[in-house]
């Protein structure tokens, strides 16, 4: 037995913990930098920077106890795979290395949101500085720092901030699965992502980078150290893509319960399922271009240089061959949220559950052909515009079915009004708005005029922030039941999502009126005329940050003051991670389950439970 | 053998565990190769751009062909052995045999791909040929490293109930990643060697 066998007397005895990391990764970093110092060919310290960031980042990781597995194989030891997770429910096993998935689902989520308040701070902060038109608040050079730190950070939280969480937790509880494939790699996807975060941090040290997100040559060659931060940061989110992405697919693939036919999964899992191909196979281009930027500013290589035969253009492809199937990546989790939510409040079937994979699908496909749009203004042949353009518009129609599916569910449909329902109802609201947007700037003409200013803010703020942090926050009201074992106050919920909904709104949407008037994105400085619109906009985001504020309340007033004990399926929900108890076992069933109905059976009395599950608890009706 | 006969039987977990490995590692290179499908666009697209005549720059001293084919065979060498010793048994006298050899030549490849790389014969300042070279063939020599490092504990843990007899599975899939590393290597070689 495999299981059995795994009983080894020698071990490495090194107390893994992320304190253990942290001691060594500090040494780890002044060597790297000595070493990159030492053998670097030029002279500005980059090299130095880089090896620091790459020596801290695996020595954190071999205090963590990576290093470990690889090694006892290495010296003929006892490695066999503990294949199931039997660990204690004590707190420390949110503070080391676990493999089991439901611990790891928690740890990306208090890790996510504290990175979601960092960037939400540094959002603060540009909106700070825009309550006045000139730069008095905020020098230039600081302003586009908080930029891009802002906006590095939220795209390292908004790639993982449902796949990480509530994937990690969900998918194989939802599959009838004990495990995911591989815990180790799941491990791994997580505890990457804090030394992305802390280094990203470490830009403000060395005057942070003037690029953004997009990290665009040759500015991003002559920008300073901050700029390795950027590298390192992102190569980090994109292991984690890769290796959250085998380890998903791999699960659901190779894991799924007996009859938990194709035809049979949960809508989420689909939509994991879709973002998983995307970020396994766009984020290896990312670290390829990363790779190359990182040559060019240690060892003086001229991938972006045009004088000395390459192409900034070259950054430019393969940074968009990534960066819009990762908008995907933000996005197809949310769908799979709303519509896996939806039905269970609607009491009805999922409306079209196979039109909606089709537009899963349909959306992760054409995703691959449309990156070029991101270049209509900087130089792409105009013959290939119509192209991109059409594709980018073609895009519309799978996102169009996916939102019928869900309107159609709610159609006729006796609502439970509850506060995850609402948030899916904004995020509805919200992602019309941000995707009809969004089908101007696929547009040449108009995209030519609004390219590089608010408008193009505003649209992709309604589109992730609308619609993929709304959906996250139906993801809480409706999953932290079950993971947690506490109900968050509905009460207060009810309040958060109404200010959240205005709030956001009342920021975002004036910044088209901002966009369409011609204010550029990236400025500190903008027309007096529009300072009022500005101060409204920036009092409204404060508002908007209030309101995540009282979700945190909430959280730890229902977790820590109320404690009101969830029930094991406070929903009446039928898919099959609400037939579980709550707290959630080790090994989340007694034996695999056998399934033999669908989720959505809702409003037939005469459906089956959804699985046989031997004896934990009675699985919900059709009812 | 008193390997093989302490060989356990086949669960249903080794048999779900031999499908998620089989799984994973076709998904792990499905990742890599987007990964050097980036590289490959480089290439053609900078070979292409040809931006101010300097993707080689005239007089520019090319890399040895022979020098490289040595490479490239001791590449194919460590994955074909390797992967023809898996498809016989992993827990035969075959493969007890075979893969350390599979392990000195991938030793070798490295220490040959590495030597190269450290007397290249221009600067990486000289174009944009250099540029991809390095950057190409670097980031595959730190893939097959990788590999052979893997290869190591592969034979390490062929002993009486380790890991390599207890799940043969999984070090013959590993197999593929070698093979798949090897194509990798035959493609550069034509493209930076043959073709550039």
């Amino acid at each position: 037995m495999v299981a059995e066998a795994s009983v080894s007397e020698r071990r490495l005895s090194i107390p893994n913990n992320p304190i253990t990391g942290v001691v060594l990764a500090i040494p780890a970093y002044f060597a790297g930098v000595w070493l990159g110092n030492l053998f670097g060919l030029n002279d500005d310290q980059n090299t130095g920077v880089i090896l620091g960031y790459v020596f801290a980042t695996a020595a954190f990781l071999i205090g963590v106890g990576f290093l470990n597995y690889p090694l006892e194989r290495l010296f003929g030891w006892d490695v066999s795979p503990v294949s199931v997770p039997n660990e204690n429910r004590g707190i420390g096993r949110f503070f080391r290395l676990s493999l089991d998935h439901k611990v790891i689902g928690m740890q990306y989520l208090i890790t996510i949101l504290i990175m979601l308040l960092l960037g939400g701070i540094g959002a603060m902060f540009i909106r700070t500085s825009l309550l006045t038109p000139d730069s008095s608040i905020t020098p230039p050079g600081q302003y586009i720092m908080l930029i891009g730190l802002h906006s590095v950070m939220m795209i390292f939280i908004t790639s993982a901030v449902i796949v990480g969480p509530f994937g990690n937790y969900l998918v194989p509880l939802m599959i009838g699965a004990r495990r995911m494939a591989f815990p180790r790699l799941e491990a791994l996807s997580f505890w990457v992502v804090p030394p992305a975060a802390v280094i990203l941090l470490a830009a403000i040290f060395w005057g942070g980078f003037p690029t953004g997100w997009t990290g665009y040559a040759p500015l991003s060659e002559q920008a300073g150290q901050g700029m390795d931060s950027y590298i390192v940061g992102f190569g980090l989110i994109a292991v984690a893509l890769v290796s959250s992405g085998v380890n998903m697919l791999a699960t659901i693939i190779g894991m799924r319960a007996p009859g938990m036919t194709w035809t049979r999964l949960p809508i989420f899992v689909w939509g994991i399922f879709t973002t998983s191909i995307l970020g396994l196979l766009a984020a290896p281009v990312l670290a390829a271009a990363l790779v190359q930027l990182a040559l060019d500013r240690t060892t003086q290589t001229s991938f972006f240089l045009a004088a000395n035969g390459g192409s900034n253009y070259l950054w430019q492809n393969l940074f968009w061959f990534f960066g819009h199937p990762e908008v995907y990546i933000f996005i197809l989790p949310a769908f799979g949220i709303i519509m896996e939510i939806v039905p269970h409040f609607a009491r009805k079937p999922l409306w079209g559950y196979r039109t909606a994979v089709v537009g899963l699908f349909g959306v992760a496909l054409l995703s691959w052909f449309v990156w070029q749009h991101h270049l209509f203004v900087s130089g792409i042949a105009p013959v290939l515009r119509p192209f991109y353009m059409l594709s980018t518009e073609l895009i519309s129609i799978p996102t169009g079915i996916i939102f019928l599916v869900t309107l159609g569910t709610l159609w006729r449909a006796r609502v439970w009004f509850t506060v995850p329902l609402l948030f899916c109802l904004g995020f509805l609201f919200n992602f019309l708005i941000g995707g009809i947007s969004g089908v101007y700037l696929s547009d040449v003409p108009t995209d030519v005029t609004l390219h590089g200013s608010y408008f193009s803010m505003a649209h992709f703020h309604y589109t992730i922030m609308g619609g993929e942090i709304f959906a996250l926050m139906a993801a809480c009201y409706y999953w932290l039941p079950k993971m947690t074992g506490k109900m968050l106050s509905p009460t207060i919920g009810r309040i958060h999502f109404w200010w959240m909904f205005i709030a956001f709104n009342s920021t975002f949407f004036p910044l088209f009126i901002a966009g369409i008037l011609n204010m550029p994105r990236r400025v500190s400085v903008y027309n007096p005329a529009l300072q009022g619109l500005n101060d409204w906009v920036t009092i409204s985001a404060y508002f908007l940050f209030g309101s995540m504020v009282l979700f945190a309340a909430n959280v730890i007033y229902s977790l820590f003051f109320v404690s009101r004990p969830a029930l094991a399926n406070p929903w009446h929900a039928r898919s099959l991670e609400w037939q579980v108890p709550t707290p959630v076992p080790a090994r989340n069933f007694e034996r695999v389950p056998v399934i033999v109905a669908g989720p959505y059976d809702y409003g037939d009395p005469n459906a089956r439970p959804v699985a046989d599950l031997g004896g934990l608890v009675g699985a919900t009706g059709g009812g | 053998m008193a390997v093989r006969s302490q060989a356990p039987e086949v669960n249903p977990e080794v048999a779900l565990d031999a499908r998620l490995v089989g799984i994973g590692v076709w998904l792990f290179l499905a990742a890599d190769l987007f990964f050097f499908a980036g590289w490959w666009f480089s290439y053609f697209y900078l070979r292409a751009l040809n931006n101010n005549q300097a993707w080689i720059i005239q007089g520019l001293t090319r890399p040895n062909k022979a020098y490289g084919l040595v490479v490239l065979l001791l590449a194919i060498g460590t994955a074909v052995v390797y992967w023809a010793t898996t498809r016989v048994a992993v827990r035969s006298l075959l493969f007890q045999l075979l893969a350390p050899v599979s392990l000195v030549l991938g030793l070798a490849a490295c220490l040959f791909q590495g030597y190269e790389m450290w007397h290249l014969g221009f600067g990486l300042t000289q174009g944009g040929y250099p540029s991809v070279f390095v950057g190409l063939t670097g980031s595959w020599l730190i893939q097959f490293l990788g590999a052979v490092g893997w290869l190591a504990t592969v034979v390490a843990q062929y002993r009486p109930a380790r890991d390599t007899v207890l799940r043969p599975h999984s070090a013959a899939s590993f197999s593929w990643i070698l093979l798949f590393l090897a194509a990798v290597g035959a493609i550069n070689y034509i493209l930076l060697y043959l073709v550039a």
